[in-house]
């Protein structure tokens, strides 16, 4: 979501920090630009006094007289786009351009920024101009970002063609256009130096040609998203290694075909890498894994869901007199070979791991739980769903030692007891609890979770910070204890209790809504 | 000795001297003058007594002192950091009431203005002048924005069906 709001940022000028060129673009006949800053320019060099010709006199009359009918002429070009900066409605900059001639050449690089093409009428109207030989302006030239997520079913090769003359796009985002193929994305890419980020999510014909072009021009690139992009494979991928070394952002989920030799090539060519996100690469072995965080100074999120044949070998190859202090999200959901030691090398290596997710990783014990209690403070979002051998002990441990935890889940860890509920309601920020299948606990568990807690040794007594509750198949519950919960947190938007008998009654069922896989829920 | 005394304590309350284009002297706090990086940075060149007028020759007096006036009411004001960036690109004309008020000028005066927080590199006031302008085009027609700043319509009848054609696409979201 980080990134998509990134997405968003501001067309002015002033914040680039990722995209070198985001300032329009001026036209070359922009001589106006240069008198008005040597009309307002007084102490300026540019204006050095030899004897002054009655020409210059004449054009110099001829400003003041131009501002003084019009102050606003005093402006420069390059506040006049600062002022453009501000209008957000595409619908004000366009009556900006119809102004007068300057006023166009100072917002039309504001407004061509990002085109809108999320109606089809808008996108048609903009390839039109694009592709016009004798445009008003060299539109493409101008064209900074372009997406087309929201026609995603409608585009098709024929749509991205037209555009492939817009060579200077820094954002292209084409997720879920599955139309598209290498014919139109290749000629989109071809002869592009200015590439930052490429979405093409979805996009399940796409081949390994479209990754060499890729490789082959847009070596500025620093955000790839090739998401279920199933054809493509190591032989492509290794070269947009070795060309694009600039690359801080990578999701390659679902590129089942990719092994340890691209991502071990990433690993040892790109050292800018803050998120990489592997889910179901289910061929990646242990070494590129060691590489990615042991080359990646910067590495922030590491996402390894369905990765199966990592083992503890991928961190605890790890140098021992290290730490990764940058890393902060690790997801090894379903990587089953990992067992307690690789867990304890895990925290000792990245000490500030603030989500940690270990969801079905089923052989770990309470003894994975007392390493993951070294993250102290630093952790606040821990998953052990389906780790099944952990006990009251290990919990009880992590919620002495880790009480900035504000989301956790224990779902069919069937062997807590309402002690372990007891500890997790003492924490004070907790906001998410998952409990599904954890048939033990009883109401006493869920009367504790209600209970206010005092804020501090003795501070003032503050209901619940409690937001989403999962108790479903706790099949021990009963209303008593669902009331006193509905009761006491406020802040509650979340409970689902599918399968607990005591809720299976006609007058409750109807606050269900529809349950997607396997939960549903009694809202509030 | 008293008043040298609290000046070493409270630098920022030593008074500097500027001098404008129309060549008129105006005394100021240290610390409202610094609101302009321009004059920060010539201060710290100049060293640390300031006791020299700094000569401001693309600023006139009038000009000099409504700009002083934003200085000394948002001398404490923290710096902007890139938060505060984005967060404003969401309502992007937005201005607090004081610096409606104080931009509540004739057009004269506030372009006036904007050049100088340009020159000066005052950002903040030239953010609040820009959305100032900002408000004066939002909503309007090309028409009504020619009549606001008394702009000449240079476009040919066909140039600006041209343009209105090219960029049909642009509507209000």
């Amino acid at each position: 979501m980080a990134r998509s709001r990134r997405h968003q940022r501001s067309l002015s000028a002033s914040n680039s920090d990722t995209s070198a060129s985001t300032s329009p673009e001026r036209g070359v006949d922009d001589d106006n630009d240069s008198f008005m800053l040597q009309a307002n320019d007084s102490v300026s060099s540019l204006a050095p006094s030899i004897s002054p010709h009655s020409e210059d006199d004449t054009v110099r009359r001829e400003i003041e007289e131009r501002c003084r009918v019009s102050p606003i002429c005093r402006l420069p070009a390059e506040l006049m786009v600062s002022v453009f900066a501000k209008l957000s409605s595409p619908g004000d900059l366009k009556n900006c351009m119809l102004v007068s001639k300057e006023w166009a050449r100072n917002s039309v690089g504001l407004l061509w920024h990002r085109p809108q093409t999320n109606k089809w009428n808008s996108l048609h109207n903009v390839v039109q101009s694009v592709r016009k030989a004798d445009s008003y302006f060299d539109y493409y030239n101008l064209v900074k970002r372009l997406n087309l997520s929201t026609l995603a079913n409608e585009v098709s090769d024929g749509t991205l063609q037209p555009l492939a003359s817009c060579k200077r796009v820094e954002r292209l985002t084409l997720t879920n256009c599955s139309k598209i193929t290498d014919l139109s994305l290749t000629q989109m890419i071809e002869g592009n130096r200015s590439l930052l980020a490429l979405d093409v999510t979805g996009l399940d014909s796409l081949t390994d040609k479209s990754m060499v072009t890729l490789a082959n021009n847009c070596i500025r690139l620093q955000g790839l998203n090739i998401t279920n992009c199933k054809k493509l494979t190591d032989d492509s991928l290794e070269l947009v290694a070795r060309s694009c070394r600039h690359v801080k952002r990578l999701k390659f989920n679902g590129c089942s075909q990719l092994t340890d030799r691209s991502i071990m090539a990433f690993a040892m060519n790109c050292r800018h890498i803050l998120e990489i996100d592997l889910h179901g690469c289910g061929l990646l072995e242990d070494e590129s894994i060691t590489a990615l965080i042991s080359e990646g100074p910067h590495l922030r999120e590491l996402r390894l869901q369905h990765c199966s044949l990592i083992t503890d070998n991928a961190f605890l190859r790890l140098p021992n007199d290290k730490t990764y202090d940058s890393l902060r999200i690790l997801d090894l959901t379903d990587c089953t070979n990992l067992l307690d030691a690789g867990v304890a090398k895990i925290v000792q290596a990245a000490p500030r791991l603030r989500n940690l997710v270990l969801a079905k990783c089923r052989y770990l014990t309470d003894r994975a739980v007392l390493a993951i209690t070294r993250l102290g403070k630093n952790l606040h979002y821990i998953h052990l769903g389906h780790c099944n051998r952990i006990t009251d002990a290990g919990v009880t441990q992590l919620v002495k030692l880790c009480n900035r935890i504000r989301y956790i889940d224990l779902a069919c860890c069937s062997l807590l007891t309402d002690n372990s509920v007891h500890q997790l309601a003492t924490l004070p920020k907790l906001k998410r609890i998952g409990l599904v299948k954890c048939g033990n606990i009883t109401d006493r568990s869920i009367l504790a979770l209600a209970k206010p807690k005092q804020v501090g040794h003795n501070g003032p007594v503050a209901p619940s910070s409690l937001e989403r509750v999962h108790l479903s198949y706790c099949t021990n519950l009963s209303l008593a204890g669902i009331h006193a919960l509905l009761n006491n947190c406020p802040r509650l938007t979340h409970l689902s209790l599918t399968g607990v008998q005591a809720f299976l009654r006609e007058d409750l069922v109807v606050f269900c809504r529809e349950a997607p896989i396997g939960t549903s829920c009694l809202a509030p | 000795m008293a008043a040298a005394s609290t000046s070493a304590v409270d630098p920022a309350k030593k008074m500097i001297m500027l001098t404008t284009s129309d060549n008129i002297d105006i005394k100021v706090e240290r610390e409202v003058a610094e609101r302009s990086i321009l004059i920060k940075n010539l201060l710290e060149d100049l060293g640390s007594e300031g006791d020299e007028p700094i000569p401001i020759p693309n600023v006139n007096e009038a000009v000099m002192k409504k700009v002083l006036e934003w200085c000394e009411q948002h001398r404490k004001d923290p710096p902007a950091t890139q938060d505060d960036d984005s967060d404003s690109r969401k309502k992007s004309t937005d201005i607090d009431e004081w610096d409606q008020k104080f931009m509540q000028v004739d057009q004269e005066m506030l372009f006036e203005i904007i050049l100088a927080a340009n020159y000066l590199d005052i950002k903040a006031l030239l953010d609040v002048g820009c959305k100032t302008v900002a408000n004066m085009i939002k909503g309007k027609s090309p028409d009504e924005i020619r009549k606001t700043f008394n702009i000449q319509n240079d476009f040919t009848p066909e140039e600006e069906d041209q343009i209105r054609r090219e960029n049909e696409w642009a509507e209000d979201r």
